[in-house]
């Protein structure tokens, strides 16, 4: 076995054994609960009306924008992980790289801030 | 193969295996224990702050409660809605709950403790809590019905906003450290102060937005929006029930111990003694590592009893307009000290 | 210390930063200001846009930065003028436009200055992560300006249908890319070079791709649908910025690439650029005349321009290069001139853009026709004026370099373009005035003035614009 098999294996292993787990817990109510499904049982719950129309609605599109914005951001924790881990290697170049990223990202983030993107009211 | 060896094979393949399986079987087995037991400690902390006595009937002052539930859980009749997607409807739980306990693969109980003890340990944990998200957001889309679409949206945006700012807070400690490895974290805080050497001091502010930000990416109170009773009767769980319900709740609290675990590994120096003699170094590690996890998992429960919900808007400009410039700016300023002190790990 | 962790010497793009800090001091400007600052920002964008251009002129011999990926030689100076010219008279030709309360962007001009620095990226570019970065950079800018005046319908189409295209091509391009990365083992332009000179299949296959992605991005048949939605949605001064300095960016690289990365297969890449330099000056030629819409007849001229462009990268020589770089400017000092007309095509009750509506403009704005005239003559080719020299030195190259069927084929599309170019002059000069335009502002008639006179006048002393392009051109090789 090489290192990252070595590494990594357990892991695989691991999920393994907790998809064992968990999936007799998932099954053992359909094989040994008492079922009698009706209609009105199986409909979507909806505060004791019949459901209106279909749930797949339209929604806000500020979920959108979060979610733009995660992207942006995590991506932005994405680059920094390695700079963190490198931080006494890469030197004072590479602290000051790093540093113009992350002022070009603020104003990035200042300008959303000021256009209103985080306002939830 | 002509120089095929079955004890070879033996000893250098199923062995081993069997090993790995013996071990992630013995830390699960043990975890669902102590969540079993985590879940008790809530109920009694929540109804002892309200002055109720919680569950005391099933077993002496009702330590078996938890049991008790399973096995209800169990037996309930499961209800697959006509309207749903049966495929990712079922999947969904089980995508929460494996997720949810694969992150404790590589968590360092005491030292050399983890079953796989990779060098990407924490990125590992990061990745995957924020796949959590897909497991509520399946949830919520298959079970077709507005409360749970609408709690699945909330709390995807929520998770993924906070998750930024747990991202900042992770990298603060990296810069300290100079590794990815969890126990290489936990040894880098071991110093002659003891605890006074341990992260919370140095980075105070980020252990705080680490503490808070953990509530929101576990959807506890005072941010589970997502099952806010009063508005969304449980979010994306509504139409679940029986043990597929049970799943997403053990989820839930499967990651408050991850989360409970990530503080204790970066900012309470892990499986280290607070009192850097003996006879504190002669406890075990994984005694440590248990209380100081439990000591965190007390303050997440005392904040379910104590603080108010807060509401949506709130929420998100918590996440977004406090925490985020915050741990940014902390980044910067520890990335500066570090950089200009000659502090910085080579 | 690792010899990549120094600082790196900057010398070379100290245009670029200056307009990216500029643009970016101005959007904290903007945004803290409201979009009441708009006025202020058009104005420090155009200053910054200039100062930059005075950097580049003031910058001496080749340097490089980043380890060679980034260049600044003549001939990236001379494009990158031309490119900042462009975006500057595009910001002043939309003071107009962004002058309607409902219109208060302080966001196109810092747009159009991060387009402008992402094609002086793109200009400089001799390697292919940086052609990449220059060129996103670019495209992202160009995509949003597009969309710009999110209130109309056909203005968000035309965005997102250039950025649903633009998106895709970029693909290509990436495409095109790393088969050329796998084949030749390097990203730098010279190194490419040296591997590529034996030519290969897979390297033609990533050579394709990557002129396909270019070829969209100069709008050069089969890659030009986009161009005559996008600029007839685009609101006007946005249509003048694409036809303009992203024309001249994308252009440039066109010419670098094939010349400096790909020297050793040029027989291969010269067909494509033969066949797409035909298609484009034909359909260009074609599909102008029955246009009814002046901006959709922009987009026809533009692509039949890029066509003519492409004759001199055909050629493949330092003759070629320096023509394509004489078309390239002299197309650029046309198409403002023309858009400064259109923009200024305003009646009171709103902007009108069909082609009857300049019915009989001689005798309502004389001074307007007589420059508008001129600037259509010389699209057409008519000597003595500018757009003939720029024909004559394409054509002149093509001949030296022996393809004589294209010249000819050129010259023959040339003519039938000239159709709907002379058509307009005739409405203009004998049919009956419609309702008059209003007035024109101070701003259109200057940058209408100096393209006219540019255009009319430049017969009478080419040497400094044919010297710095012969100059440009001969960096190359």
């Amino acid at each position: 076995m090489n290192d990252i098999v070595k590494d990594y294996f357990p892991l695989v292993v691991f999920i393994a054994v907790a998809v064992v787990i968990a999936l007799p817990l998932m099954i053992a109510p359909f094989v040994i609960a008492y079922k009698k499904p009706d209609p009105e049982k199986l409909s979507a719950y909806e505060c004791g009306f019949n459901a209106f129309d279909d749930a797949r609605m339209k929604f806000d599109v500020r979920f959108y924008l979060v979610a733009i914005l995660f992207i942006i951001f995590d991506l932005e924790v994405s680059f920094l992980f390695p700079w963190a881990v490198a931080f006494g290697d890469v030197g004072v170049f590479g602290f000051w790289s790093m540093m113009v990223f992350l002022a070009v990202l603020t104003i990035g983030f200042i300008y959303e801030w000021k256009k209103g993107a985080l306002e939830w009211d | 193969m002509s120089d095929f060896n079955l004890v070879d094979f033996f000893w250098t393949w199923v062995w081993p295996l069997a090993l790995i399986i013996i071990h992630s079987a013995a830390i699960l087995v043990i975890l669902m224990t102590v969540i079993a037991y985590v879940l008790y400690a809530d109920r009694k902390i929540w109804a002892a702050v309200q002055i109720r006595r919680g569950p005391n009937v099933v077993g002496p002052w009702g330590l078996l409660q938890s049991f008790a539930d399973l096995l209800k859980f169990a037996l309930k009749e499961p209800v697959i809605p006509s309207g749903a997607n049966k495929g990712v409807y079922l999947l969904a739980p089980l995508v929460s709950c494996v997720l949810a306990l694969a992150a404790w693969a590589v968590i360092p109980v005491a030292e050399g403790w983890a079953v796989a003890d990779i060098n990407v340990g924490v990125l590992y944990i990061f990745a995957i809590s924020s796949l959590g998200v897909y497991g509520i957001i399946m949830a919520g889309w298959a079970s077709n019905s507005k409360y749970a679409f609408l709690g699945a949206l909330r709390s995807a945006a929520q998770m993924v906003s906070y998750e930024v700012s747990i991202g900042f807070v992770i990298i603060t400690v990296l810069l300290c450290v100079g590794s990815l490895n969890l126990g290489d974290i936990v040894a880098a805080q071991d110093t002659q102060f003891g605890l006074l050497g341990w992260y919370w001091l140095p980075l105070l502010p980020m252990f705080v937005v680490f503490f808070v930000s953990a509530l929101a990416e576990t959807n506890r109170p005072p941010f589970d929006l997502v099952e806010a009773e009063s508005e969304l009767v449980a979010g994306f769980m509504v139409e679940y029930g029986s043990t597929p319900y049970m799943l997403f709740m053990l989820s839930e609290y499967v990651a408050i111990m991850t989360m409970c675990s990530m503080g204790t590994i970066l900012f309470l120096g892990g499986w280290l003694s607070p009192i850097p003699f003996p006879p504190f170094t002669w406890v075990p590690g994984v005694i440590w590592f248990s209380l100081k996890a439990l000591a965190l998992f007390f303050m997440f429960a005392m904040v379910k009893a104590f603080v108010p919900r807060y509401r949506y808007d709130q929420l998100m400009r918590l996440g977004w307009k406090v925490f985020l410039p915050l741990s940014l700016a902390m980044v910067v300023i520890v990335a500066g000290i570090l950089q200009y002190t000659g502090w910085a790990v080579k | 210390m690792n010899q990549a962790l120094q600082f790196p010497a900057l010398q070379a793009l100290y245009p670029e930063i200056l307009l990216v800090v500029g643009a970016m001091a101005l959007l904290m400007l903007g945004v803290f200001r409201g979009d009441r600052s708009t006025g202020a920002v058009n104005g420090f964008a155009v200053l910054l846009l200039v100062a930059a251009g005075i950097l580049v002129c003031l910058q001496d011999g080749t340097a490089s930065a980043f380890h060679g990926s980034f260049v600044s030689d003549p001939f990236a100076r001379f494009l990158k003028v031309v490119a900042l010219i462009g975006s500057a008279v595009t910001i002043v030709l939309a003071t107009e436009f962004l002058s309607a309360p409902h219109r208060q962007r302080y966001e196109f001009a810092i747009l159009i200055m991060l387009a402008t620095a992402g094609m002086m990226v793109l200009i400089s570019a001799t390697d292919l992560i940086a052609l990449y970065l220059g060129l996103e950079l670019m495209s992202l800018s160009l995509y949003v300006i597009a969309a710009l005046d999110r209130d109309s319908l056909r203005s968000t189409e035309a965005g997102l249908k250039y950025f649903v295209l633009g998106a895709l091509s970029s693909g290509m391009l990436l495409y095109g890319s790393s088969l050329v990365y796998g084949f030749t083992g390097t990203v730098e332009f010279a190194g490419i070079a040296k591997a590529a000179q034996n030519g290969g299949l897979g390297l033609t296959f990533g050579l394709v791709f990557l002129f396909a992605g270019l070829c969209f991005k100069v709008s050069a048949v089969p890659f030009h649908m986009w161009t005559p939605d996008v600029y007839e949605g685009a609101p006007t001064p946005v249509t003048a910025f694409f036809a303009s300095a992203p024309k001249v960016a994308a252009m440039s690289v066109f010419v670098r690439a094939s010349m400096t990365a790909f020297p050793g297969i040029a027989e291969q890449w010269q067909q494509i650029i033969v066949f797409v330099s035909i298609a484009s000056m034909v359909l260009g030629g074609f599909a102008g005349i029955g246009q009814t819409n002046i901006k959709r007849l922009m987009a026809y001229s533009s692509i039949g321009n890029m066509g003519y462009a492409l004759i001199g990268l055909a050629a493949g020589s330092p003759d070629g290069v320096q023509s394509v770089l004489i078309y390239v400017s002299l197309y650029v000092a046309m198409t403002l001139g023309m858009f400064a007309c259109i923009i200024a095509m305003r009646r009171a009750d709103g902007p009108v853009e069909k082609i009857a509506d300049l019915a009989g403009l001689a005798r309502t704005k004389p001074a307007m026709a007589f420059f508008l005239a001129m600037l259509l003559f010389s699209l057409a080719g008519v000597p003595p004026l500018a757009g003939f020299f720029g024909k004559f030195y394409v054509f002149l190259a093509a001949m030296k370099a022996g393809l004589y069927t294209l010249a000819i084929l050129g010259v023959l599309a040339s003519v039938v373009a000239a159709y709907y170019y002379l058509a307009i002059v005739k409405i203009m000069y004998f049919d009956e005035p419609a309702t008059p335009f209003e007035p024109m502002r101070g701003e259109l008639k200057t940058v209408l003035a100096v393209s006219g006179l540019f255009v009319l006048l430049f017969f009478v002393y080419p040497a400094p614009l044919v010297e710095a392009a012969a100059a440009a051109a001969k960096s190359l090789f």
